[in-house]
């Protein structure tokens, strides 16, 4: 039935671009992000962010502001709502302030650029959104990281490496993201810039000097690409997934760093070793998938763990939980086995 | 002015949505994109159903994806209530004339047309909710899928009034569809800011005081009920609060207290504080309309930078509110009374309202406060 947001009919259920957005601009800790729409608008995605905030224990609250459009305005038009917006925040004084607008602006067609494009005193960006106009919420994920992105150059590379287009919203979120620093620890790297997950506005201009950038997922290439064409930085098109996986991310990031990446595969070699050993007990077990929200590439994940452990997915054995996105690295593997473990002994 | 940094309160879309949801026999569809659909479905727990329109929906018209729905959840034996978000009630669409052919609900209840409390009264307006003479037993409302007492507050009065002998009406809004129309004649209210208006109303089951005086007003219209249970159990209980209270103040001082919640709650908060523990009411701050003449400082607070303002600015050591008023104190106490209360793990349906909700408060509060010290 179309009008439940089942995983078997996607096409509508995309989300807003607005929270997508939000997302990304409230990481960065000493802006505001103003919402150029009704306050109901401002008020579901900051409980939505805080919710995320209290849930990940982050300390900073996010700043959401809204132009709180009324029926008045609706008629009459918005413009000046986003203008006493606008001042208000100024005022404060933030690194920068973002304007993102709604699909009610859209509708009566406030010229959102033109207001920005006034003289405020602290950078204003407008971040493409729209709500459901300008697209779903990972629209407005992409739109936002350009946007960000436009104020960066070019700077001779130092090794390091950028962690690009986190999943923000994610309840594993610091997990992927330890586990992506410990491989990279492997290969003797360091990430220059997490883009955009909890930053100051400042560091932002350090974007360019990276390496390599390593995309979150393959939903973010075209923000690699943009980088790509901008700084000229390559980029590895997603977070580790799968034992072999793992591995391969090794060697990309090893490569496009110019370093060896021997030594760090043994010893992830070893810890995959490990990670056997220790689920050793799930030999023989028979497992059955999810009927619905299973993606091809947990499918491949799945296979590649039960192969390796000497499982079975059956039809008819214990149904085992998969993370919303796949697990990220060996490490993000263990914590589905334990998941598992305890569903198979239930 | 109503724009504000990290708004408070919810939409009039999601107060539609919640009083409407709330109704066992209702089907509630979101006119609307996903993004708007997704709020009130995460919040309220409610199974709503939407239009999830799309760019090609406000350019050609969103009659067809409307119908298209309406045609998907006729076939079961719910009513179904239409609830518009702010894009199509501003489409020119004329929405009534479009489900004319169909036996439904709707109501006109865009985000930008007020708060919470606007939609839930507007979408209790078009059940329009008829008094049956002859049901006998008491309404209670205030009740909402919104508010994280309110199944709480639901059994301990549904309690309180079979020991009383007196039957429970009409649930508004937590009831089943056909009640909407059978409600008795009388009401007692858990939340008064979302009172129902149905019926005359008896009075408020918020705080010991106001519960025996609704409780002696119910004898004078359910001539079959005895009351004399539950005076007596008012009376017992109040006595263990102020055992424990007295206890308290045997080795502190009273608390400090800075109150963010609705207005009946919040007033409800201040009075039990300052009654068991003389504590200093340091400011009241309310989410919703604020209430009339009552012997503490009080404004409305849209946004989270006011909270912080009112907390900085009266020092409080005990901060009653929600998960919002919770993320913002550094060293206070804090008890949860306002929605949403994010970050806890919450299985019991505490209530607010009758006996049990006030032990539940004072008993939060005095461990708040000696966790604290």
């Amino acid at each position: 039935m179309s009008s439940s947001p089942l995983p078997s009919n996607t096409s509508r259920f995309g989300g807003c671009t607005l929270t997508g957005a939000l997302s990304v601009t409230t990481s960065v800790r000493d802006s505001i992000s103003i919402v150029h729409g009704p306050k109901g608008c401002s008020h579901h995605n900051f409980s939505l962010l805080h919710t995320i905030a209290l849930e990940n224990d982050a300390l900073s609250i996010p700043s959401v502001h809204a132009s709180g459009l009324l029926e008045g305005d609706i008629i009459f038009g918005g413009e000046a709502a986003l203008e006493r917006a606008l001042a208000e925040c100024a005022s404060l004084r933030p690194k920068c302030i973002f304007v993102l607008s709604t699909c009610i602006a859209e509708t009566i067609g406030d010229d959102v650029g033109a207001v920005c494009g006034m003289d405020w005193g602290v950078p204003v960006i407008a971040v493409p959104t729209a709500g459901f106009l300008g697209g779903v919420f990972q629209n407005g994920v992409l739109n936002a990281l350009c946007a960000l992105s436009d104020g960066t150059y070019p700077v001779p590379s130092d090794g390091t490496v950028n962690i690009i287009g986190e999943k923000n919203l994610e309840y594993e979120v610091e997990e992927n993201y330890r586990e992506v620093s410990r491989l990279l620890s492997a290969l003797g790297l360091h990430v220059n810039l997490r883009f955009i997950h909890q930053i100051s506005y400042d560091e932002i201009p350090v974007l360019g000097r990276a390496s390599v950038n390593v995309l979150r997922d393959e939903d973010i290439a075209p923000v690699g690409d943009h980088l790509k064409a901008r700084l000229d930085t390559p980029y590895v098109e997603s977070f580790p997934v799968g034992l072999a996986g793992t591995i391969r991310f090794l060697e990309l990031v090893a490569d496009a760093c110019g370093v060896s990446s021997h030594p760090a595969v043994q010893d992830e070699r070893a810890v995959q070793e490990d990670l056997r050993a220790d689920f050793s007990d799930l030999a023989g077990a028979r497992i059955v998938l999810p009927s619905l929200g299973v993606s091809a590439i947990d499918r491949g994940v799945v296979g590649e763990v039960a192969t390796a452990l000497d499982m079975k997915i059956t039809s008819d054995g214990s149904c085992v939980p998969l993370p919303l996105s796949p697990p990220i690295g060996t490490g993000g593997i263990r914590r589905m086995l334990h998941r598992w473990r305890r569903m198979i002994h239930a | 002015m109503p724009e504000c940094t990290n708004p408070l309160w919810p939409c009039a879309m999601t107060g539609a949505a919640a009083c409407l949801a709330g109704f066992d026999g209702i089907t509630v569809i979101i006119h609307g994109s996903s993004g708007c659909y997704y709020y009130p479905a995460t919040l309220l727990h409610a199974p709503l159903r939407g239009t999830f329109i799309v760019e090609e929906d406000v350019i050609f018209g969103s009659e067809q994806r409307l119908l298209e729905v309406v045609g998907e959840v006729s076939s079961s034996s719910q009513r179904i209530a239409v609830v518009t978000t702010c894009v199509p009630a501003i489409l020119g669409e004329d929405i009534r004339a479009i489900l004319a052919a169909h036996d439904i609900i709707f109501i006109d209840s865009p985000g930008f047309s007020g708060d919470f409390e606007q939609g839930y009264r507007s979408a209790l307006l078009a059940l329009k909710p008829l008094i049956d003479p002859g049901v006998k037993g008491i309404n209670i409302d205030g009740a909402s899928l919104f508010d994280p007492f309110s199944r709480g507050n639901i059994l301990e009065l549904s309690r309180l009034l079979a020991n009383a002998g007196v039957a429970v009406a009409t649930v508004y809004s937590m009831d089943t569809r056909a009640k909407v129309w059978q409600a008795s004649p009388f009401t007692i209210t858990t939340n008064e800011d979302i009172a129902s208006g149905v019926g005359t109303k008896i009075g408020s089951t918020l705080g010991l005081d106001e519960l025996k005086t609704t409780f002696e007003k119910i004898v004078t219209v359910v001539k079959e009920a005895h009351i004399d249970p539950v005076i007596k159990e008012i009376e017992q209980e109040e006595e263990r609060i102020n055992h424990a209270c007295d206890k308290y103040l045997r080795r502190f001082d009273p608390p400090r207290a800075a109150i963010f919640s609705w207005s009946s709650y919040a007033v409800f908060a201040a009075k039990s504080l300052a009654t068991y523990l003389d504590a200093e009411i340091a400011c009241v701050s309310t989410r919703t309309a604020p209430p009339q003449a009552i012997p503490y400082p009080v404004q409305q607070a849209d946004g989270l930078p006011q909270v912080q303002a009112l907390i900085e600015a009266h020092e409080p050591d005990l901060v009653i509110g929600s998960s919002f008023e919770r993320s913002v104190i550094t060293t206070a106490a804090f008890v949860g009374l306002t929605p949403p209360l994010r970050g806890r793990v919450r299985l019991t349906s505490r209530p607010i309202a009758g006996i049990t909700g006030t032990l539940c408060f004072m008993e939060e509060v005095l461990n708040a406060c000696m966790d604290r010290k």
